[in-house]
């Protein structure tokens, strides 16, 4: 037989049986789907993540105080017997493949500004802040680059935090009080949104410093470093490793750089796409099971046409072939039609909740349609061979 | 028609071929044993989680210091505030009416040193009600001892396992250890309850709350731990709290009290919305079991014309017919339903045995959405077939064999 | 009593309308025997299925046993099947999966009747028409005289008062149809009136009343034409 006619005479016994082809085409359909769907919105759910963690820009590693345990957030961030300091910022700035550092502490208190007052995150950082982590000045200008003990009474407001106090009427120049000491708004923030849940426009930044008296503490939260891009994470974080240890004569420390940090990310939501795609093909499992109980009934149903090819010098593995093409047919249709639900479902998802990207990834697409031929191919495996063995004799008899 | 007759005459339609029979079965059980499946382990994890919290005790508040503008967004959990959260504060929260219990924490990480070995440790300062508040248990040895908050013994009650990588397999009550720059004596150590809301308090050292101050040269507390009389006190003693800390701090409301109630409500949300959302993606399975079991009823009524046109002459009515392949396609997804539900439940069974420590257990409703998806679905997808055959001009189908 | 009165009936075969009856009026009275006869195509089947209420006319009146049954609704004609006619078919129309007993108690199911009722009737017939010992046969372990006996005793279990035969005997050898033959005619003895259709002259012959279709049409008769 001619591949042709017997994609022709496949393509026929399909069609001939239009709505209960239709029907076992959307099982597939459904399954693949749902796969390609729900794959997709993990792909977009990474790359999602991926630029909510790059949008502080990249080639950064951070060090905290304390050995990070295996559980969480380490005790050493809230108090530490041996403290991370601005001088080891400074120290660590001497690094020839650090461009920038940031000093960090982090804490909450209330801002006020004539009678408005609000409780807010307040970011005690150094002027290279806005550098490192990419941030946009809307208005003014960021903290100047004072001396870290000598830092004047600066503040820059998060967006936010801009609107709640001032509205409408001018930020810039104004004094505001935080922790009973006033500050001059030198500058205001462009909206970053949101972060995992952390609303960063509802902050403000104030020099290290100040931050430092105003939470009455004398160790820092967080160093952040920005390597220059030609080198690479890993040997710069040995370097401030061996500085550091030399400083304090212990790691009593923990550092991480960001490649490091997206990689396990991207580890872990990989492992969730897989798994989401996983509990998704179990609808490709009873899809599956579809093609092969309609496969059955079709070779019962045409157990005489059956024992007529075998009569006009058919062979048996050519019987085979027909009803093996034909359930791949059955589940390749099935798996395009899937796939145009898929893509169309996450393109629709990427419409309605434009935070969540949700991205086809083609690899998954391909290897989503090469899935269903290969359901269709296991699935007609049985009802094929059963074709194949009827004997022509009784088969005609059937008719 | 009898309701009987019609379940046996339906079961011997579906029985007549017993391949196709299974594997719709097999569609169906599939499809259920999924759901049933994921919407236990949602509902174990749920139970889970609310269970440590529980095993604190529901009459628990926390109290930390700083206050975020957004409700509902995150409590402000690490970080400094300008004003501290005081040991005069915690002591002021115990003369409150309807608490019971008040523990002020302080953590922190230290290097924890006996002879050459040393480990970095989690340091909690504390109080003698902690023991009570968290429900901790001792394996050999006596808690912190009650008294002055503001005095800084020298004593210190440590973790299982941090006990064994220090002391190894000798005695350590009596011993001296080094943390930071200063020595405890050990007085007491804890029976492991493992891991419990991601503190492992295997590691762990508790010392007086006075001793921390000066260990980490630092006079803020990171939290207050309070328990109040009973759960129904829960809001007094919150407005309480708020009340007296508001007064101590000059009329400013900055500190967060999280109670039980608001943080099992969060979590109970999420598990079930995470729930909710894998149920959903496994219940895809099933409208497609259901598109399975619709197309073979329909290739069953084209290959039962004739007899569909024989029930018609003998006086069957369009409704009787409906009603006959409707109980047919019901019959076979409740049946499928019962096995996915009976696979399911020995699948969480055999979970159960391989992993003990986390229990697992059907969800006490799953028997209930496993029956209402096959009714549904059979009927859903059922109708279609069963109109079909209803509709069938009797004469047309008798003729054409 | 059966009253046929100017019956048309038309079909669509693709698109060609074919005319299946014209204009046919026929009355037979309660406990007659008639033959339809007349060549294939010849709308002997139509006029059967009309008067088993299988197919509606698409203009004309029929009567049975007074009733206007042509304008009653699907639920009523379907009520009326069940106890007033009894169909048997050239192809015996026995449900495969079935045995005789479940075959000839059917009707029964269908109408509600209680189990041990329906025992005692089903057994009554069987041994009637002398298949006492086949009950538990299912039709592909029947001859075919065997399973059009079944078919008879299922289409006489519920006494109605009319037996529509379609080629009762042609699907079976000789003996076997006369013997069938016989038992139909032992039955409208006993007060049924028996309809059948047969393009069989002996068959024919047999009956004490001949109507000749041709193309739909009412071409003559032989016999005790008793109507108007």
């Amino acid at each position: 037989m001619l591949p042709f006619d017997f994609f022709r005479y496949t393509l026929k016994s399909v069609t001939a049986q239009r709505l209960r082809s239709l029907l076992t085409a959307t099982g597939i359909a459904i399954g693949i789907g749902a796969v390609v769907l729900l794959t997709s919105l993990g792909e977009g759910l990474q790359q999602f993540v991926l630029a909510e963690f790059t949008q502080f820009g990249t080639n950064l590693i951070s060090v905290n105080p304390g050995k990070v345990t295996t559980h969480g957030i380490s005790g050493a961030l809230i108090s530490n017997v041996r403290p991370l300091t601005i001088e080891d910022a400074r120290i660590l700035k001497n690094i020839p493949q650090i461009i920038d550092t940031v000093s960090v502490v982090q804490g909450n208190a209330a801002i006020e500004s004539g009678g408005r007052q609000r409780r807010t995150t307040i970011y005690g950082v150094d002027a290279s802040a806005a550098r490192v982590w990419r941030f946009e000045v809307a208005a003014g200008r960021f903290l100047p680059d004072d001396p870290p003990r000598a830092a004047r009474s600066f503040v820059v407001l998060g967006s936010k935090v801009r609107r709640e106090l001032f509205g409408s009427s001018q930020a810039l120049g104004a004094r505001v009080r935080i922790g009973g000491e006033l500050f001059r708004v030198l500058g205001t923030m462009e909206s970053k949104g949101q972060m995992l849940g952390f609303d960063l426009d509802d902050s403000v930044y104030i020099p290290t410093g100040k931050a430092m008296a105003l939470f009455n503490r004398d160790s820092l939260m967080e160093i952040n470093l920005l390597h220059s891009a030609g080198s690479s994470s890993t040997t710069v974080a040995e370097q401030v490793k061996k500085v550091l240890v030399a400083r304090h004569g212990s790691e009593d420390f923990s550092i991480t750089t960001q490649e490091k940090m997206l990689e396990v990310l991207g580890g872990v939501l990989d492992t969730l796409t897989f798994a989401v795609g996983a509990i998704g093909g179990i609808s490709l499992l009873v899809g599956g099971v579809g093609i092969l109980t309609i496969m059955s009934i079709a070779v019962n149903e045409r157990t005489g046409e059956i024992g007529l090819l075998r009569a006009m010098g058919v062979e048996r593995n050519q019987i085979l072939a027909l009803f093996l093409g034909e359930a791949v047919v059955l589940a390749a249709i099935g798996g395009l039609a899937g796939l145009g639900l898929g893509v169309g479902g996450s393109w629709l998802c990427s419409l309605l909740i434009p935070a969540l990207p949700a991205h086809t990834s083609w690899s998954y697409a391909a290897a989503a349609e090469l899935l269903a031929v290969v359901v269709g191919l296991l699935a007609g495996v049985l009802p094929a061979r059963r074709a194949a063995a009827l004997h022509p004799v009784e088969a005609l008899r059937a008719e | 028609m009898r309701l009987r007759d019609i379940l046996s005459f339906s079961i011997r339609a579906a029985t007549a071929n017993r391949g196709r029979v299974l594997l719709m079965l097999l569609a169906m059980a599939i499809g259920v044993g999924s759901v049933v499946v994921f919407i236990s382990l949602g509902d174990s994890a749920r139970n889970y989680v609310i269970d440590q919290f529980s095993s604190l005790g529901t009459d628990l508040l926390i109290v930390l210091p700083g206050r975020s503008e957004t409700t509902g967004g995150p409590p402000p959990l690490l970080g400094e505030t300008p004003r501290d959260l005081t040991l005069d504060d915690a002591m002021a929260l115990s003369r409150a009416r309807t608490v019971r219990r008040m523990a002020p924490i302080i953590a922190g990480s230290a290097p924890i040193s006996v002879q050459g070995l040393e480990r970095e440790m989690l340091v909690l300062g504390s109080s003698s009600e902690l023991f009570a508040i968290r429900h901790l248990a001792l394996s050999q040895g006596s808690f912190l001892p009650p008294g002055d908050l503001s005095r800084a013994e020298s004593v210190c009650v440590i973790g299982l396992k941090g006990k064994k990588e220090l002391f190894g397999s000798g005695p350590a009550i009596g011993r001296w250890l080094r943390i930071g720059d200063r020595r405890f004596r050990v007085i007491g150590i804890l029976s492991s309850p493992g891991v419990s809301l991601g503190e492992d308090l295997g590691e762990i050292v508790i010392i007086p709350v006075a001793a921390a101050q000066s260990l980490f040269n630092a006079s803020s507390l990171f939290r207050i731990l309070v328990e109040a009389k009973n759960s129904a006190v829960i809001e007094p003693t919150r407005q309480a709290i708020l009340e007296i800390i508001r007064q101590r701090h000059e009329g400013e409301d900055d500190i967060t009290v999280i109670t039980q109630d608001a943080v099992l409500t969060t979590f109970n949300r999420i598990f079930q919305a995470l729930t909710l959302s894998v149920t959903g993606i496994a219940a895809i399975s099933l409208v497609v079991a259901g598109i399975m079991i619709m197309n073979v009823m329909l290739v069953a009524v084209s290959n039962r014309r004739a007899e569909i046109g024989l029930l018609k002459a003998i006086g069957a009515s369009r409704g009787q017919i409906l009603g006959l392949f409707l109980a047919e396609s019901t019959l076979l997804s409740t049946v499928g339903a019962a096995i996915g539900l009976v696979v399911a439940l020995l699948g969480i069974r055999l979970a159960g045995i391989l992993f003990p420590q986390f229990p697992l257990q059907l969800a006490p409703w799953s028997p209930a959405i496993a029956i209402a998806v096959a009714l549904i679905s059979g009927i859903a997808f059922g109708v279609l077939p069963a109109h079909r055959a209803a509709n069938l001009e009797p004469a047309l189908a008798l003729a054409r064999r | 009593m059966i009253q046929l009165r100017h019956i048309e009936r038309v079909f669509m075969v693709g698109e060609e309308e074919v005319h299946a009856l014209r204009d046919v009026s026929i009355t037979a009275e309660a406990g007659e025997y008639i033959a339809i006869m007349g060549p294939s195509g010849s709308g002997k089947s139509s006029l059967l299925n009309i008067l088993g209420l299988l197919d509606r006319p698409d203009s004309g009146a029929y009567e049975l046993d007074g009733t206007l049954v042509s304008n009653l609704d699907e639920k009523q004609q379907a009520a009326i099947r069940m106890h007033k006619i009894g169909f048997v078919f050239q192809f015996f129309h026995l449900v495969p999966r079935l045995s005789a007993f479940d075959n000839v108690a059917l009707p029964l199911v269908l109408s509600g009747v209680k189990p041990d009722e329906r025992q005692t009737r089903v057994s009554t017939a069987l041994a009637a028409f002398g298949l006492g010992n086949r009950a538990r046969h299912r039709p592909d372990q029947l001859s075919g005289g065997q399973r059009q006996r079944v078919a008879i005793a299922r289409a006489t279990i519920m006494q109605p008062s009319v037996i529509l035969a379609d080629e009762p005997t042609g699907n079976l050898d000789r003996s076997s149809g006369i013997e069938v033959a016989e038992i139909l005619e032992e039955l409208n003895h006993q007060g049924m009136t028996l309809i059948m259709v047969t393009h069989d002259p002996d068959m024919g012959k047999r009956s004490r009343r001949q109507i000749l279709m041709v193309d739909g049409r009412v071409e003559g008769g032989k016999g005790e034409d008793r109507s108007p």
